[in-house]
């Protein structure tokens, strides 16, 4: 189920709010859990059991590394044990058609093998619970007694099927107590609506006209269709992402929840390692916490950190996806930063804002490209296209696309920057008057909800991006 | 809660573990999809059937009968009868990704309700054998059959990934 469905929307919501608000404190984690799990089923019927399993496994590593934390070396092994079998497991599902795949490309061998969907969710989960397990071992997070509570921070529907990365020490406090009010609820319902106006209103535009210039070989593509491609698909990555980001917030604020924003106005960024620390930042953190300083982070030689940040970009271009042109892509931004760290970031920072600014999107475009093409080959063909060298510089497509919907283009650069969030609240904050200006907010609001309901029920084109993360 | 060396949390994990591995064999086993070549599992399959009452159909059939063009899909085997009074027929898609599952999954149904309410009233053995029809979605491959033999076809599909 997606949060930006009429399903969601005016059933599965309301209902689940209704009876949550309703119950006494205790029995609220109980409802949020059952939601949760039916939410999960109504998809994934049969993974709803490897999630269960999933939460069982934890459940019983965390307590057995707690019991063995007097035993340094035991507590150790048990963890290793926990995590290597939480990578196991995810690495079956995301890597191992990839592995055979590549097999069979490489070596005269054709081994067909049996092909399994990659249940939903099943990356983000499986790094909640190895912060979880890391967390206990650090003595940072006690393990958890109650297994719903434990069951809830793996499963619970806001955050499961795209994040953001909970991490366990960020929630095991609310899991017990938080505060529920009318006012978090308004303030869960914003930033819901907002990041479903994001989704539906910009990302499903924007990805509906990269779909287009997808369909054409990128051969024949026109400098300016590649880049408004390349553009088209930049918006719609960002809106779709950190808008289903912004529901889970909201719905997290509703039920009481408080989730660290994930995403931070990253097009603004004038470097690439800034560019990373507004981009999904829970992954971020979930791969400095837990990858590279594990690793000896940056407290050691320039060759060791070279290499801690080569590790730690080739696993966040593995964690999205099982093919080469993520990898590539991981690789790419490794690449980048580690020059930016060592190279050409002091130079950078001397240089004009804009031009910081220009050259952080035209490296982002360019990352992007390797992201969405489907082979490594289709990834040059697209970039050679454009510098100019597919079809041309200008083509009747991209004159048509780029007249047809400079709209779309308006509202996603300003929608990129705080910018676009101020002029949404302009009328209510020049208001003095306290009820007239949140009679002001909510009439502003339930506006944007009502248009975006009419663009999910007129338009049929509403994929989810990170669903297959 | 200790008993010894092992605690209930470390007996736990173990089976726990044992479970998971035993739940995603079953998966493999009853639920998994196949990187085989349509050709392949569509030669296993059509040499299964008894082509007694069923004709290899071409794309404009599927189309007329299920409103999906073969053109989309990666792969397409339809058998179905000649005879307008028999519901029999067989078919074999393989979608070119997982989001096209369901428009063809949808497709068959409200096709298979078409065909009963068709012969409701006068071909009760027809109803049947469409209340009867095996279905299975298996990765990318979707197996229809509505046919006396379907549960043999069905297994020979199973086999044949």
């Amino acid at each position: 189920m997606l949060f930006s469905s009429i399903t969601f929307l005016f059933l599965f919501l309301p209902v689940v709010m209704a009876v949550y608000y309703m119950v006494p404190g205790r029995a609220k984690n109980i409802v949020l859990l059952i939601a949760s799990l039916f939410f999960y089923a109504w998809g994934e019927p049969v993974y709803v059991v490897l999630m269960i399993l999933s939460i069982l496994f934890n459940y019983f590593c965390g307590r057995d590394i707690q019991e063995n934390a007097e035993d340094s070396r035991k507590a150790k092994l048990s963890l290793v044990f926990a995590v290597t079998v939480n990578v196991l497991i995810l690495g079956f599902f995301k890597y191992y058609g990839f592995i055979l795949d590549t097999v069979n490309s490489i070596l005269p061998t054709d081994i067909p093998y049996r092909e399994l969907p990659l249940p939903v969710g099943i990356s983000f989960y499986t790094f909640q619970a190895i912060s979880y397990l890391v967390d206990i071992y650090r003595k940072k997070a006690q393990p958890q007694k109650n297994i719903l509570y434990f069951a809830l921070y793996i499963s619970m529907f806001p955050q499961l099927i795209a994040g953001p990365i909970v991490r366990y020490e960020d929630i095991e406090a609310q899991l017990k107590n938080r505060k529920i009010s009318i006012r978090r609820l308004g303030q869960g319902a914003v930033f819901f609506i907002i990041g479903l106006a994001k989704k539906v209103i910009i990302a499903n535009t924007a990805g509906s006209v990269f779909d287009q210039i997808a369909g054409v070989p990128a051969s024949s593509l026109s400098m300016l269709t590649a880049w408004l491609g390349a553009f088209s698909y930049a918006f719609q990555i960002y809106f779709d992402f950190s808008g289903y980001s912004d529901m889970a917030l909201g719905l997290g604020k509703m039920f009481g929840f408080e989730f660290k924003k994930n995403f931070d106005y990253p097009y603004i960024s004038e470097s690439i390692t800034e560019f990373w620390r507004r981009w999904h930042i829970s992954l971020s953190t979930w791969f400095r916490e837990y990858v590279y300083i594990p690793l000896g982070g940056n407290r050691c030689s320039v060759s060791r950190n070279i290499f801690n940040l080569m590790v730690v970009w080739t696993l966040t271009g593995m964690w999205h996806g099982a093919a080469w042109n993520f990898i590539a892509w991981g690789v790419y931004y490794g690449v980048i930063l580690v020059m930016e760290k060592y190279m050409w970031g002091a130079s950078l920072d001397r240089l004009p804002g804009a031009v910081r600014h220009i050259y952080t999107i035209i490296l982002v475009l360019i990352g992007w490209v390797f992201f969405f093409s489907p082979s490594l080959g289709y990834a040059l063909r697209y970039l050679v296209s454009m510098v100019g060298g597919g079809a041309g510089i200008i083509d009747s497509k991209g004159t048509f696309l780029l007249f047809t919907h400079w709209l779309l283009y308006l509202l996603a650069v300003l929608g990129s920057s705080a910018l676009g969030l101020r002029l949404v609240n302009a009328v209510p904050r020049m208001i003095r008057n306290e009820k007239a200006k949140a009679a002001a907010a909510v009439i502003i609001y339930m506006g944007i909800f009502v248009i975006s309901v009419a663009f999910l029920v007129t338009d049929t084109f509403n994929p989810f991006l990170y669903f297959r993360f | 809660m200790r008993t010894g060396r092992f605690t209930i949390a470390r007996v736990m994990k173990y089976i726990v573990l044992l479970l998971t591995i035993a739940f995603v064999a079953a998966l493999m086993m009853y639920t998994s999809g196949s990187s085989r070549p349509f050709e392949e599992v569509e030669k296993a399959v059509s040499s299964s059937l008894d082509k007694s009452n069923l004709t290899l159909q071409d794309g404009s059939a599927f189309k007329r009968e299920f409103g999906l063009s073969e053109a989309d899909y990666a792969g397409v085997m339809y058998y179905a009868s000649e005879f307008n009074i028999s519901a029999e027929e067989v078919l074999v898609v393989l979608v070119k990704d997982e989001s096209q599952i369901q428009e063809v999954t949808e497709a068959i149904e409200k096709q298979a309700e078409a065909r009963k309410n068709d012969f409701d009233g006068y071909a009760p053995e027809e109803v049947k054998l469409l209340e009867d029809a095996k279905q299975s979605v298996r990765g990318r491959y979707i197996f229809f059959a509505a046919a006396p033999k379907a549960e043999e076809y069905l297994e020979a599909f199973s086999n044949s990934l």
